[in-house]
């Protein structure tokens, strides 16, 4: 790790002292002198410090037992600790959410009121549109353009047939 | 002109046009691998579980993410810098036809021989003859020959305008007391559409321009009837 490269020998020894000390669950000096703190994250798997500050008596013997040998600790003990340690396990806080089932849910809500809003506006503010888009007018312009072969080449007139007069299949 | 459902550039009728079209497809195919490929990495972004929060240096693909993009600008710039000199070539004009932009109307000058000039209008949409371009035809179209290379002197009598007409790949700014040139060389007679393209006031989006372009003997019967 570059940390261990840019520092010196004395560097080394603090970086493995502090994953030493995170494992016996005492408080540890992270690298960016921010105040321990303890979080769920995937990208920080081993906290600042555990989750469980204040341990009640039951919690305390357990950790008194954790000292001894661990295959002594039953199956429940052994997730109590881990409980104590940490707040949320790798699955759970890497679970995925329906959220984006809410987020699409209203963008498609917001959506259609804006089609109600733009019917209204067609009924109720615009005036007609002009009497070039009537199927007859368009039909004498389009003929229009075809006579004066606007874009012959890859465009209009190209999708043209002039012998059989009508579009190209 | 334009026509309905188009999607690209309209036709060519230069050739210099011609060379533009092909520019623009070199430069947006250059921008379409590019807008993909950061696409993709925005994906592969998005989409990882994998965590990495050391820091970290990446030399070599830092040296290439600098070369490859100035390599790729000059792919660009050297096309386009032909086709800049190219507009500029000698190519002995056979006729200079002057215009003038006005609010909101082009004035036309054929001076070379007699004193011919004329005001070319917007039809207003409600004296349209059926079958006619809304917004786009005019009263007086500038007739010109065609197969033969054309000098333009655009300039303007009030504020900015644009002459611009896209199947000849021209535009051209009309600012008063300053002469722009620009030359005009059709491949095929026709109309040929083309609209202000410089804002100009309230009626900036109904000053068109209409290219007539016509056969040697027409125009000279044309220039006749008009002085």
């Amino acid at each position: 790790m570059l940390a261990t490269r840019a520092l010196s020998l004395i560097g080394r020894r603090a970086i493995s002292t502090s994953v030493c000390v995170r494992a016996h669950g005492s408080v540890v000096k992270s690298e960016d002198y921010a105040l321990p703190m303890y979080m769920d994250r995937r990208d920080y798997p081993l906290p600042d410090v555990a989750h469980v500050k204040l341990l009640s008596a039951s919690q305390k013997a357990l950790k008194e037992k954790e000292k001894a040998d661990w295959s002594s600790l039953s199956r429940d003990e052994k997730v109590q600790l881990y409980r104590i340690q940490f707040n949320e396990s790798f699955a759970e806080m890497n679970r995925s959410t329906n959220e984006w089932k809410t987020v699409v849910g209203l963008a498609m809500f917001f959506i259609g009121f804006t089609a109600l809003v733009l019917i209204w506006e067609k009924s109720y503010v615009y005036g007609p549109i002009p009497h070039t888009f009537d199927r007859d007018w368009v039909a004498m312009q389009t003929k229009r353009m075809l006579d004066m072969k606007a874009n012959p080449i890859q465009g209009f007139s190209a999708k043209w047939d002039y012998d059989k007069n009508e579009w190209k299949k | 002109m334009a026509y309905p459902s188009q999607l690209g550039l309209q036709d060519a009728t230069s050739p210099i046009m011609e060379e533009l079209m092909n520019f623009h497809d070199h430069t947006l195919m250059i921008v379409f691998l590019i807008s993909s490929l950061v696409l993709y990495v925005i994906t592969l972004m998005l989409t990882t579980k994998l965590t990495h929060t050391s820091t970290m240096d990446a030399q070599e693909v830092e040296t290439i993410w600098t070369i490859l993009p100035a390599v790729i600008l000059i792919l660009i710039a050297l096309p386009s810098l032909r086709i800049l000199y190219m507009m500029d070539e000698i190519n002995n004009p056979v006729l200079t036809v002057k215009t003038m932009g006005h609010q909101w109307y082009w004035s036309y000058e054929y001076t070379d021989y007699e004193d011919l000039w004329f005001d070319s209008y917007m039809i207003p949409t409600t004296d349209l003859k059926p079958g006619e371009l809304r917004l786009l035809e005019v009263d007086n179209r500038v007739v010109l020959p065609m197969e033969l290379p054309i000098r333009m002197l655009i300039s303007s009598e009030d504020v900015l305008h644009s002459w611009a007409v896209p199947s000849l790949g021209l535009k051209t700014d009309a600012i008063k007391g300053r002469l722009n040139q620009a030359t005009i060389s059709s491949n095929r007679p026709g109309l040929f559409y083309g609209q202000c393209s410089e804002i100009c006031g309230s009626n900036h989006s109904f000053m068109p321009i209409v290219l007539e372009l016509v056969n040697l003997k027409y125009f000279e019967n044309w220039s006749v009837s008009m002085v």
